[in-house]
């Protein structure tokens, strides 16, 4: 899926963000004379770690259902899948969890894992082998989101207790993403599952507890208000300090920030808006962390939409984006241009080279071609702060040519997602301030962006030959192949991809491990990591 | 009065038939997809076709309508596409968080508007500043007054927490201050009546301002007219003038104020709860527009609007005691 990494943000909110930050700017001046001179909070000495969330998780912390934000908080350290990306790292990597390795057939339909001994689920009971089916079964049953991962397995072996061969029904380079992902299959005890089945494949029990065998357990769930995660005692791997792990909802971004400030909440994760970037950047009290994240900044032309009915209007206005300035400008540190066509590292080498250079003239020329006073419209995610000012900022400089009469408009989510069912109810162009697939694999972003059945595909931009491509290149993982896809794809003209995004994390002086806390694909912190410095 | 009574609620429940059919056009002409919202965008068209039917969305708007009402005579408000819960577990979840601020932001409201009325009419000391105060604060928009106290008492002199509903575990009826009470766990009982001051205080400004306006243009009245001055003139003590004379005859139209002014402060919820992180049903509401969460949009709107045209009920049922030429 996509997950844009912010939750929906009301027009309310989005105005008290706007009065707030100079408020909070003011609370900030006038308790320390600079920000650089400010005195570090001191360390909780109970044992009790405070993560302040940005908004309710939203939907239940089941991991065959949870398909959202910030609730990957919970689901990630309660439960664990046979593999994730490789911590603290910018590329993609697949690391062993509850898997300790794996071979893959050259056909990749078939993939054998030998799983870790002396792992134990929350209930108590022993994780074996026969799990990983129980937990794929589930995943179907429920119909969630990410059912899609798990969709094309054809069997699920056991020869032994430690021993799962998964066998797919058609090859999937892709697969080994999938388990990797934040949203992909996790282990649930087949006992705790059928003991609290209820009616709803233990749907209703998941809500307010957990049958994971992560490094904490889901004590209590206070929806719109607080979750608390407890240390599991058996736990596996590594055991942190924090015995207790809160997690408080905020709803506002100045609530969560005056409380950070305080020392009332330990570490914020991807939930402050940019402009506070420079105060905790060079802040003497603070850490401030920019992570690699599989996220972009993208551009999305309509061709439903008359303005942009035609590749050349299209490939003009893409050349019309100062694509280092904008970033630049809007982004700052939290990104960097984009240069290739996939994210970061997806592709070996970079050889996805994303081939549009700037050169305003040429759209300038088409829009003196235009009738006076033709219109455009810029749209944006209303609850994404960085794509309003980026889409504003586009809208000016088009609208600076002369001739054409261009807007930004904000969008809440639904509607954004109701385009696919009729781009011509869309804007001419989208800014999607950030964005990603669910794991890490080039068809896992292709599919998405590019597919008109990939979700993402706002205005179903499309390509049949692309789609094949990526059908094809996803069985074999053909990489030449994605190039190619993806190449095909850019020049149709839909299609910029704007900038990296990264994980802006920042934390209390006192809290270490945050960066080998955090994975490209997660965008969550993995608490059993976390430490307290001396 | 029976017949005044019946007749109330039979608009009552005109007004409330009206309005769910207001959100259910609302609903079909407003453009999102729910479904996208409850699956996830990347479900495949099949699972989104199966999901719509299973929700019942792919019915016509008529249809839809009948079975709104129908469930809705069995007390089933659907399921939240959000929190893919039953929606009335939902509501039974925030609704008395948002009662119990909105009962304590009431209590503080008509304090403030009495004293904002009597200070002016009785010639206080210090009325100007009281009332200057109270006018000023109540022009500011609610989200600025709300920063404003996070900023003053929370970061700066470090008084009163900034958000939540100060609750460690989970509260049996969801009113802290009652629970801990019952319970008499009185640290329990300190931590939310802290939790509440700020978002109850700055709820009731605007309500104490209006309530006391009108509080005091008819206290200015009724002590200028003739039985008042000739209690006076008779050498009853101000204090007894006031209690038996003037209290009764100019309470009235300061009680059809609150009664407007309460109904108000439902709807206020959505501002206050979202700056305080409140966890009652003005949040539920902002989290579920968005998403297009219609089941829980729709209940939260149903309970809002009744409470509403209750409350107005009420107001004038006790005005038709008060006065029985209403009742005409």
């Amino acid at each position: 899926m996509n997950h844009p990494r912010r939750r929906p943000v009301t027009s309310i909110r989005r105005a008290i963000i706007a009065v707030s930050v100079p408020l909070i700017a003011l609370a900030g001046c006038s308790s320390s004379s600079s920000s650089t001179t400010a005195t570090a909070n001191v360390a909780p000495t109970d044992g009790s770690l405070t993560i302040g969330l940005l908004g309710d998780i939203g939907q239940p912390p089941d991991p065959d259902i949870y398909y959202a934000n910030n609730g990957l908080a919970i689901v990630l350290n309660t439960y664990e899948g046979l593999v994730q990306y490789k911590n603290n790292i910018d590329t993609v990597e697949i690391a062993p969890r509850l898997a300790t390795s794996w071979t893959v057939s050259p056909d990749n339909t078939v993939y054998t894992f030998t799983l870790r001994s002396g792992v134990t689920f929350h209930d108590g009971t022993p994780f074996t082998s026969a799990a990983v089916k129980v937990a794929f079964d589930r995943r179907i049953a429920v119909k969630g989101g990410a059912a899609y991962m798990v969709a094309g397995v054809d069997s699920v072996a056991t020869p032994d207790d430690l021993t799962a061969v998964v066998t797919l029904k058609e090859g999937n380079s892709a697969f080994l993403d999938y388990l990797a992902s934040p949203f992909g299959p996790k282990m649930e005890s087949p006992e705790g599952l059928t003991k609290n089945a209820g009616s709803d494949n233990a749907q209703t029990y998941l809500q307010t507890h957990d049958l994971g065998t992560g490094p904490y357990e889901l004590s209590s769930a206070q929806t719109g208000t607080k979750y608390t995660l407890t240390q599991y005692a058996k736990y596996w791997g590594t055991i942190s300090p924090f015995k207790t792990v809160n997690l408080p909802v905020y709803n506002d971004a100045s609530s969560i920030q005056l409380a950070f400030d305080k020392g009332d909440v330990a570490a914020i994760v991807a939930a402050l808006p940019s402009s506070s970037l420079p105060k905790y950047e060079t802040s003497a009290a603070f850490s401030s962390y920019l992570l690699p994240t599989l996220q972009s900044a993208l551009i999305t032309l309509n061709p439903s939409k008359e303005f942009f009915a035609t590749k050349p209007a299209r490939t003009a206005f893409m050349q019309f984006i100062d694509q280092q300035k904008l970033v630049k400008q809007v982004l700052g540190d939290r990104s960097e241009v984009a240069t290739t066509l996939y994210a970061k590292g997806m592709i070996p080498g970079g050889a996805d080279r994303q081939n549009i250079s700037y050169d305003a003239s040429v759209f300038t020329a088409y829009a003196k071609t235009l009738p006076a006073g033709t219109a455009m419209v810029i749209g944006y995610a209303s609850d994404n702060n960085n794509a309003q000012q980026m889409a504003t900022i586009l809208a000016a400089q088009v609208q600076a040519i002369g001739g054409i009469t261009a807007t930004a408009q904000g969008y809440p989510t639904s509607q954004v997602f109701d385009w696919a069912n009729g781009p011509e109810k869309g804007p001419d162009a989208f800014v999607d301030g950030n964005n990603g697939p669910d794991g890490g694999s080039p068809y896992m972003w292709g599919h998405v962006f590019w597919d008109k059945s990939g979700g993402i595909n706002y205005f179903l931009c499309d390509d049949p030959a692309v789609d094949a491509d990526l059908n094809t290149a996803v069985k074999t993982g053909d990489t030449d192949l994605f190039v190619t896809a993806a190449q095909q794809y850019s020049a149709g003209g839909c299609y910029l991809n704007l900038s990296y995004n990264k994980d802006w994390v920042v934390a209390q002086k006192w809290l270490g491990g945050v960066a080998e806390a955090h994975n490209i694909g997660a965008n969550e912190l993995d608490f059993s990591v976390l430490t307290i410095t001396k | 009065m029976t017949r005044f009574l019946l007749r109330r609620l039979g608009a009552a429940i005109v007004l409330l038939l009206l309005l769910t059919l207001i959100i259910f056009v609302l609903q079909t002409i407003s453009p999102g997809d729910p479904v996208r919202a409850y699956l996830g965008v990347n479900a495949s068209p099949a699972d989104i076709a199966a999901k719509r039917h299973e929700l019942g969305l792919d019915a016509s708007l008529p249809v839809r309508y009948l079975k709104f009402l129908l469930n809705l005579l069995h007390g089933d408000l659907g399921i939240s596409f959000r929190t893919h819960r039953p929606v009335t577990t939902d509501l039974s979840d925030f609704l008395p968080a948002t009662a119990e601020l909105v009962a304590v932001a009431f209590l503080i409201a008509v304090v403030l508007a009495v004293l904002f009325a009597l200070s002016g009419a009785l010639r206080w000391r210090l009325t100007g500043v009281l009332r200057g105060l109270l006018l000023l604060a109540a022009t500011a928009p609610p989200f600025l007054l709300a920063l404003g106290g996070i900023v003053l008492f929370y970061a700066q002199l470090g008084w009163l927490p900034a958000s939540g509903q100060g609750a460690d575990t989970t509260s049996p009826t969801g009113i802290l201050l009652l629970d801990s009470l019952l319970h008499g766990d009185l640290v329990q009982f300190g931590a939310a009546a802290q939790h509440l001051v700020l978002p109850a205080v700055v709820l009731a400004i605007a309500p104490a301002v209006a309530i006391g306006r009108v509080l005091r243009s008819s206290l200015d009245t009724t002590l200028t007219a003739d039985h008042i001055r000739t209690a006076r003139a008779k050498g009853l003590p101000e204090l007894a003038v006031l209690r038996k004379h003037v209290a009764r005859n100019a309470v009235g139209p300061g009680l059809s104020m609150g009664g407007l002014q309460l109904g108000f402060m439902f709807a206020g919820t959505v501002v206050v709860e979202q700056v305080f992180s409140w966890p009652g049903i003005g949040n539920y509401l902002a989290a579920s527009i968005p998403v297009a969460d219609f089941p829980a949009i729709a209940a939260v709107t149903l309970v809002l609007g009744a409470f509403y045209i209750g409350v107005n009920a009420v107001v004038d049922v006790l005005q038709a005691l008060a006065d029985p030429r209403l009742n005409a």
